[in-house]
């Protein structure tokens, strides 16, 4: 009893802050939201295709957005979890690195290399390969490099962890048995690195789901997401319920993903664990 | 053979990523000693002139020392609450522990936009909160589970029975903490107080949406310039940005080990 008691003792202080600064003004916001207008700016949301497009674009963008993280990170995550080079611990600094650098001078950095009369440009320019500046700051493309460059460190270093402790010696059995290096691959690392591969995902997705700061510096006006479009109607719209509503369908929608991965993964993994397949 | 193959393979696409990863960084460090107002290719000169820019009053500096000074006391706060928070889901065993553990990393899986309008729309029904401790209030909620799960994961394999030893031989229970548990766990401490300092300094979304003329953080600071203008200022000052994200890199690999990206 007495162990109990000093847990909850030590509990208090961390369940405290985020009770008082964390589920209240969340419920406060859902609650006072609710009884104000009711379903209006949610119903609203969802029958008008302005908002509507808005969401897909974010789901799309998302989506695209971890695909490409998985097929560049996926080979940098095997290179660094399998080098015995002794520059190994160089790279995964280089991998960790842009995780520290700040967001914003990420996109600063974009923007110097993207913009019409970037450094792209210009060497595309000068070498003659375009006659006129390629755009690619202010559209998706310009986002989406953004985004997969802030999120690649997390799909490098979940499916690294994971590769890491997959025993080397397992490969070389299964060549030893007479499987080429595709087939180890895809009937043995593969598998056994899913794990890593579903939490990179999962990490990428939702980040760029709700990432601001990259889409705003190098979306800019015209490119309307969820989370620059909360922004926009708080500070330029006014309308502070429309901004509610949107943050609370994002969370929505974030949750909805969350739980549909979940499921499927507790499918993937029984079949794999079920041994007839893997 | 076909085992080198295949290495060189993913080499080559790895040694790619890298230098996709690198790109933006390194140039913008090259931008910041420009001579030229844009990056010019390839570049005319070397230049300091950016760099005194900075303590022109544009509000880099002020915004600079209003950030770290913010990022400093919410750290420091929730490292004091953080390590009983992991003690409490480590070294006991109760029913709903998992779902404690849940609720402290909760933070991380609302999305900050969503957070941000919330504080927004709470502090202007609770009126008269000074801008710094609306700021404080946020930052201590997005980077809480930062440290919590750093801490918890050097809890995990703490052998628990260190302290009762120690209490066996006569060490009060502060004694204890201080002497024995804190050593052991400090890389944790270490590592998760670090990513949530950097973490804290760059915030850019709960602020936007919180603070104001009062207290500006360099972060909003430098995202309202860049409305404006795109001059090597902003490089210049990202590169001391740089600088300390490189400082943090070297302590952490020092006293902590980078391994504990790969788990």
């Amino acid at each position: 009893m007495r162990a109990r008691k000093n847990a909850l003792a030590a509990a208090l202080p961390a369940t405290a802050l985020l009770s008082v600064l964390f589920i209240l003004p969340i419920l406060f916001v859902a609650v006072s939201g609710f009884k104000q207008d009711g379903t209006k700016f949610y119903v609203k949301f969802f029958s008008d295709p302005y908002y509507r497009d808005i969401l897909i674009t974010t789901v799309l963008t998302a989506l695209r957005v971890t695909f490409f993280a998985l097929l560049l990170g996926y080979p940098t995550a095997y290179f660094i979890a399998r080098s015995t080079s002794k520059y190994k611990n160089v790279f995964l600094i280089m991998t960790v690195f842009p995780f520290l650098v700040s967001a914003i001078v990420r996109a600063y950095g974009w923007q110097v290399l993207l913009g019409d009369t970037g450094v792209l440009n210009q060497i595309l320019l000068g070498i003659g390969l375009v006659k006129k500046p390629v755009k690619i700051l202010y559209t998706m493309t310009g986002v989406t490099i953004g985004l997969v460059h802030l999120l690649i460190p997390y799909m490098i270093l979940s499916i690294a962890g994971v590769i890491q402790n997959i025993p080397r010696n397992l490969e070389a059995a299964a060549e030893s048995l007479g499987a080429n290096r595709l087939t180890v691959w895809r009937k043995v690392i593969l598998p056994l690195s899913l794990p890593g591969v579903i939490t990179g995902c999962i990490l990428v997705f939702s980040v760029s789901m709700t990432a601001f700061v990259t889409p705003r510096l190098l979306g800019g006006a015209r490119i309307k997401l969820m989370s620059t479009m909360i922004y926009q109607e708080v500070n330029a719209a006014f309308n502070w319920p429309m901004a509610a509503a949107i943050s609370f369908i994002l969370l929505g929608t974030i949750l909805f993903f969350l739980l549909a991965a979940n499921l499927a993964t507790a499918n993937a993994m029984n079949r794999l664990g079920g041994g007839k397949r893997a | 053979m076909p085992e080198k193959q295949d290495g060189i393979g993913f080499k080559i696409i790895a040694l790619a990523v890298y230098a996709f990863m690198a790109a933006p960084i390194v140039i913008v460090v090259l931008a910041s000693f420009s001579p030229t107002s844009f990056l010019a290719f390839p570049p005319k000169g070397l230049s300091l002139k950016w760099y005194y820019n900075i303590f022109d009053d544009n509000g880099f500096v002020s915004g600079f020392f209003n950030s770290m000074f913010l990022a400093s006391v919410a750290t420091a706060i929730d490292v004091m609450i953080a390590i009983p928070a992991a003690i409490a889901v480590t070294k006991y065993h109760f029913p709903g522990k998992t779902a404690l553990t849940n609720f402290f990393t909760s933070p991380m899986f609302l999305p900050t936009v969503t957070f941000g309008f919330v504080l927004l729309q709470a502090f202007s029904a609770v009126r008269g909160v000074p801008t710094f401790y609306r700021l404080l209030a946020g930052h201590l909620i997005i980077i809480l589970p930062y440290i919590f799960r750093n801490v918890v994961s050097v809890m995990i394999g703490f052998n628990w029975t260190l302290e009762e030893a120690a209490q066996s031989l006569g060490a009060r229970p502060l004694q204890t903490f201080r002497r024995v548990t804190l050593p052991l766990i400090k890389p944790g401490i270490m590592a998760g107080g670090l990513l949530a300092f950097l973490y804290s300094l760059d915030d850019a979304t709960v602020s936007a949406f919180i603070s104001d003329h009062r207290f500006v953080t360099l972060p909003i600071r430098m995202m309202t310039y860049m409305e404006f203008s795109f001059d090597p200022t902003l490089a210049a000052i990202s590169t001391v940005l740089i600088a300390l994200s490189l400082g943090a890199i070297v302590l952490m690999e020092r006293f902590v080990g980078l391994n504990i990206f790969l788990k």
